[in-house]
């Protein structure tokens, strides 16, 4: 299952649940794509994201993990500063969001908008560009050069000019990727990019997201399939309200971390989990020995 | 002399009911793509109490304070909804809901107070909840084109951030757009809207005017910028129509006309605009359930073939009807002038029979091959 070959790459770069980082620098973590401490948001007083901890190594694939109702979206939406935290800090590659928000792309939920807006695809990748187009100035021939060739990357240059409620849902998906794409960020946030696509855009996006690995970026993906996380990502973050586990994937993604993260809830887990994960790490030791027996 | 004055009146009367039907078709086609049609109808409502405290703040029928005051209680009423939905677990429509009634019914209090005091001025403030016509002067043409020329230039300045803030409030707010203060500016101006219009439409049918061209324009366009220039288009028309026949049959409240005019467009447009009609699709939709239906006609045929092993095999007509419960004389029919069907006599006296041809055999085939049910 976890034979990504790029996770190789990644072995010494983090050790995983390293949750004592802060402690040694002051620094405001500058090395990390994300870090990420003592978050909490409520929503009417009951909490949504519980003293959230996170680290993020920078060129990672992440996925955010989690039940329904575990604060995934909202783990995202604040850090970008769509939704005021009760408490904590968030810093992108050492710096608040308002002064790196140039160098982050965000991809929100697909559902999130209305899909019967008269508009074409081009001109919602357009919309990329929007935070650098600059008051009272109209996107011209440059700007739709570059949102012409975000569409060309996720395969949907053919439909530039496409409304975009006659887009099947994959494509919507893709174009909201392009939007991304075109901000030419180094860290991006994206929200169930891959619920309800075809295996067609799934494929896509998933060959897209390890391109911009290749090219040092950091992708944040919040991801509901348990069972192609070991094999589309590189690092993971278990989250319900408080974070259960983080680190890289072979380590995190262990039955008794799903069971901690879902309760209950799944019986489907016991399947992917067990061939391949479960069984070398069966004795359920610290993620940190697991990771040490994992790189001999 | 009296079709002078009639003329002068028509030409106020159209200017103004033109300018209303520009600003409210551009401002309320972003308020419709932001589904806030609704917060059109309580800011209308909420500018009665208003428009009687300018009234009796003034002491008496003067535009300016009487505006004034119709925009503070508006202003006052969306931020009330806003209190609501944020503060309370209220959502949206109810928290629309209590607004309205909360601030037209202090506005209906005080109209009524105003008529008690038998003041002379007030068979004036009546014009407010119905709109009359005849009362507009050439200074309130002249407030509402500044108005107009005001909000369209905002329309025009921020054209971009509003398109953004209507279609992904949450990725405007991660570029770092003010979304707060846009959202603010954008109903302040729908706010402005419909203080211009109050005088022609009344508080109790402004809504319309933002809902209804907006609506119209919606059916025609899949551009933003086209459906704002509509929206613009139609609001102007259904004013000044709406607003020309209340004024030359006297008696009638202008308010109401004006909207029977832009609803008229409403019904149009959602009718017979290309694609988006409700014509159109249900001509569709017949279409394809006849197809549909023509389509399971033959692959039954092929397979009653297929069971029998005689590709040539003739099928009864009085059976399939009976098969189908209804009538399968049209699909049969259309089959065979497409070529896949030939009528025999099998049996002279059971009526007529059906014979795949070739092509129809081969159609049948292709069908189930796409249906991913390949015999």
């Amino acid at each position: 299952m976890s034979t990504d070959p790029d996770t190789s790459r990644q072995s010494n770069t983090q050790q995983p649940n390293t949750r004592q980082s802060g402690a040694a620098t002051n620094s405001h973590e500058p090395e990390l794509a994300l870090h990420i401490e003592d978050l909490t948001v409520s929503y009417h007083s009951k909490p949504v994201l519980w003293d959230i901890d996170l680290d993020v190594p920078p060129g990672v694939l992440a996925a955010i993990v989690g039940p329904n109702g575990a604060g995934k979206s909202t783990l995202i939406k604040t850090v970008l500063g769509l939704i005021r935290p009760a408490a904590g800090h968030i810093y992108i590659h050492g710096k608040t969001y308002r002064e790196q928000r140039r160098k982050v792309g965000y991809v929100p939920q697909r559902s999130s908008v209305d899909w019967d807006f008269p508009t074409t695809a081009l001109d919602v990748v357009t919309m990329g560009l929007y935070g650098q187009i600059g008051w009272l100035r109209r996107p011209g021939r440059r700007e739709r050069a570059r949102a012409e060739k975000a569409l060309e990357q996720v395969g949907m240059d053919a439909f530039a000019e496409r409304q975009i409620s006659q887009l099947s849902g994959g494509q919507q998906q893709r174009v909201f990727l392009a939007r991304a794409l075109v901000q030419d960020a180094d860290v991006y946030f994206m929200d169930e990019p891959m619920a309800g696509v075809d295996a067609t855009t799934e494929r896509t996006i998933i060959d897209l997201l390890k391109t911009l690995r290749s090219r040092g970026k950091t992708v944040i993906v919040v991801h509901h399939d348990l069972q192609t996380v070991a094999s589309y990502f590189d690092w993971m973050v278990l989250l319900n309200v408080r974070v259960i586990a983080q680190g890289r994937v072979d380590a995190v993604y262990t039955a008794e971390n799903l069971r901690r993260t879902y309760g209950g809830q799944i019986a489907l887990l016991e399947t992917p989990t067990t061939d391949a994960v479960a069984e070398e790490e069966q004795p359920d030791g610290p993620e940190q020995e697991v990771e040490g027996a994992r790189a001999l | 002399m009296l079709e002078l004055f009639s003329d002068f009146t028509l030409r106020n009367v159209a200017m103004g009911a033109a300018l209303l039907g520009i600003s409210s078709g551009v401002l309320g086609s972003f308020a419709l793509l932001r589904e806030q049609s609704l917060l059109g109808d309580t800011l209308s409502h909420a500018a009665l109490p208003g428009v009687c405290l300018g009234f009796l703040i003034a002491g008496g029928r003067n535009l300016l304070p009487i505006l004034l005051g119709a925009l503070v209680t508006g202003a006052l009423a969306a931020l009330f909804v806003l209190l609501l939905t944020r503060r309370s677990r209220l959502k949206n429509d109810a928290a629309l809901g209590i607004a309205l009634s909360l601030f037209f019914a202090v506005g209906t209090v005080l109209l009524t107070y105003i008529g008690n005091q038998n003041n002379a001025g007030q068979a004036g403030l009546d014009a407010f909840l119905f709109g009359q016509a005849a009362s507009i002067l050439p200074a309130d043409v002249a407030v509402m084109a500044v108005i107009t020329a005001l909000s369209l230039a905002l329309v025009l300045g921020f054209w971009k951030e509003f398109k953004l803030l209507s279609f992904d409030p949450g990725f405007a707010g991660s570029l770092g757009l003010p979304t707060l203060l846009l959202d603010i500016i954008m109903t302040v101006m729908i706010a402005l809207a419909i203080v211009i219009g109050l005088q022609l439409v009344g508080v109790v049918l402004m809504a319309a005017m933002v809902i209804a061209p907006a609506a119209a324009a919606r059916q025609w366009t899949r551009r933003l910028g086209a459906m704002v220039t509509l929206a613009a288009v139609f609001g102007a028309l259904s004013g000044v129509v709406g607003a020309v026949i209340s004024a030359l049959a006297t008696g009638l409240a202008t308010g109401p006309v004006i909207v029977l005019c832009a609803s008229v467009f409403v019904i149009v447009s959602l009718l017979f605009a290309p694609e988006r009609g409700l014509l159109w699709a249900a001509l569709r939709s017949v279409r394809q359930r006849r197809e549909l239906h023509s389509h399971q006609v033959l692959i039954d045929l092929y397979q009653l073939a297929d069971a029998h092993g005689n590709p040539q095999y003739p099928s009864e007509a009085g059976m399939m009807n009976l098969y189908y419960g209804t009538d399968a004389r049209r699909a049969l029919r259309k089959l065979a002038s497409k070529g896949y069907l030939v009528k025999t006599e099998h049996m002279r006296e059971e009526g007529p029979h059906w014979v795949l041809t070739d092509a129809g055999y081969e159609r049948a085939r292709e069908l189930l091959g796409e249906m991913g049910l390949a015999a």
